[in-house]
């Protein structure tokens, strides 16, 4: 079965933040809210600097979705994990469970309250209506419905963020890392990291 | 002057320390999957300034990428976090039932005392305006802290929504309410310690010696107050961005876990203290809010709170 997937060639990354900057204008995303974000280790160190792109990793056995104490989180049959917003009361857990970081949360109002999660949704959209103005407000747009990928995959200009059935991100992944004489029995950042602690 | 033994003495701590000590050899033992190597070593480091979590440094270019963009050492704390948090769901209503189920033997075994008041017009002043609006103020701030908090895990049933994201709102902001009200009966709760005791300013706020049993109780009400209003306000305050979260993450997941620890306990010590208060005794309320108690009543239930009344010059 069709499982989706982000994978990101850290060998390829250049710490452009494009994915960041489309994903945020696409879904209209509010300021302080990242759903991607790239970060650098080594920076500066000639040979040693590496980046990744990184948001929700759609887990088989999400985490996030186990610990949600209003089970506002459901798993489509492609592996896509979205949430409802109008279920979500804001409390956080899903941060402490999420290996990945991936939920986020706004500041509302004068007073800066924490407002409800929002993360990558993998530009699926959410419950409601398929391609409707409400589902736009609340969760961006939903470019899988309309054939897309989403579009931090489809505009990063060096093909490092790559997103799709799995097992065709696989084969590119060993593709790649073959090519570079590397191990292709580890697998990407985060494919194992909920599973291994690594 | 009558002498009393070691055991007498010190029951009420050695039967908590016993209590405490079984259950913790259970949830610890049994129950929990938190890996409490890294847990002490990780406070260790807190203690110097660390909060990062990582405790070593990287042995591979992937472990330090994993460090940098998702936080260090997941399956230590993490985990445990998703175990507690979904058997609070679950489980919780089993806390309670057992805890109710103790006060109900010991009801049954000890009986009520119900003192007899044959002078209801002779009332003695115990509390001064001050220490009712803090003892009220305690009162509600906890109970809407208890309804709030657990509307976390109670929203499950009501499907999440508008009410159930209010009141989670409300217990932050009660919850930094509480950090004054907490502070002052912390206070008054370290009262009977030797050097605060001479101290006159201690000695008005609440007069009154307490029984170790009690005292136990205002100890945990300290020291778990403390967690709370500590882990609350750091959670509330420390909220990570996309960029920080991998420095903050490990921190706030220990953060949560003492939240939830010191809730269980602060929770059991102040179901403890209603039974002892106004189960295993009979109660009076309107003493609370007058801040009068009839003289018999406190010669039967309280007859150290009257001596100490005595000694201040207060009666």
């Amino acid at each position: 079965m069709t499982r989706m997937k982000f994978y990101c060639d850290d060998y390829r990354c250049i710490d452009c933040n494009g994915c960041v900057v489309a994903c945020k204008e696409a879904h209209e995303i509010p300021v302080g809210v990242n759903r991607r974000r790239v970060i650098t280790i080594n920076e500066g160190i000639e040979g040693k600097q590496k980046s990744l792109s990184v948001a929700c990793m759609h887990c088989s056995d999400a985490p996030c979705q186990k610990v949600c104490p209003t089970d506002c989180f459901y798993i489509r049959t492609d592996g896509i994990v979205l949430h409802d917003k109008d279920k979500c009361i804001g409390c956080g857990y899903c941060l402490y469970a999420c290996p990945f970081g991936a939920p986020q949360f706004g500041h509302e109002g004068i007073f800066g309250v924490k407002g409800v999660m929002d993360k990558c949704t993998f530009c699926a959209g959410g419950p409601d209506d398929t391609l409707s103005e409400t589902e736009f407000e609340h969760y961006g747009q939903n470019r899988i419905a309309e054939g897309k990928i989403p579009m931090c995959a489809s505009m990063c200009s060096t093909k490092a963020l790559i997103a799709g059935d799995a097992s065709e991100v696989d084969k590119i992944y060993e593709y790649r890392t073959a090519k570079r004489g590397g191990n292709t029995s580890l697998k990407p950042y985060g494919w194992e990291a909920y599973n291994n602690g690594k | 002057m009558e002498s009393k033994t070691f055991w007498e003495c010190n029951k009420a701590y050695i039967l908590t320390a016993l209590g405490l000590g079984v259950v913790g050899f259970v949830f610890v033992g049994f129950m929990m999957i938190m890996d409490w190597g890294y847990l002490i070593q990780y406070t260790m480091h807190m203690m110097i300034g660390d909060t990062s979590g990582v405790l070593t440094a990287p042995a591979s270019e992937l472990e330090q990428m994993v460090n940098a963009a998702f936080g260090p050492a997941y399956n230590s704390v993490a985990p445990e976090i998703i175990r507690a948090s979904n058997e609070r769901q679950e489980y919780i209503w089993y806390v309670f039932f057992a805890e109710i189920m103790i006060f109900v033997f010991l009801y049954v075994k000890n009986g009520r005392l119900t003192p007899t008041i044959t002078r209801p017009d002779d009332m003695v002043q115990v509390l001064t305006p001050f220490q009712r609006t803090v003892i009220w103020l305690n009162i509600g701030m906890i109970l809407m802290l208890v309804l709030t908090g657990f509307n976390i895990t109670w929203s499950l049933r009501s499907d999440g929504g508008d009410l159930p994201r209010l009141l989670r709102e409300f217990h932050e902001l009660t919850g930094l309410a509480w950090i004054g009200v907490w502070l002052v009966f912390t206070v008054i709760a370290a009262k009977d310690l030797k050097g605060w005791r001479k101290n006159t300013l201690f000695r008005h706020i609440l007069p009154g010696s307490f029984k170790p049993s009690k005292r136990v109780i205002w100890f945990f009400y300290a020291a778990m107050g403390a967690g709370l209003c500590f882990s609350g306000a750091m959670i509330i305050t420390l909220h990570p961005s996309s960029l920080t979260h991998a420095d903050v993450i490990q921190f706030r997941r220990v953060l949560l876990y003492l939240h939830f620890g010191a809730s269980v306990l602060i929770m059991f010590f102040i179901l403890d203290f209603v039974y002892a208060s106004a189960i295993s005794v009979k109660g009076y309320l309107k003493g609370l809010w007058t801040g009068s108690y009839p003289r018999e009543y406190l010669e039967q239930v309280a007859p150290d709170v009257l001596e100490d009344l005595k000694k201040a010059g207060r009666q």
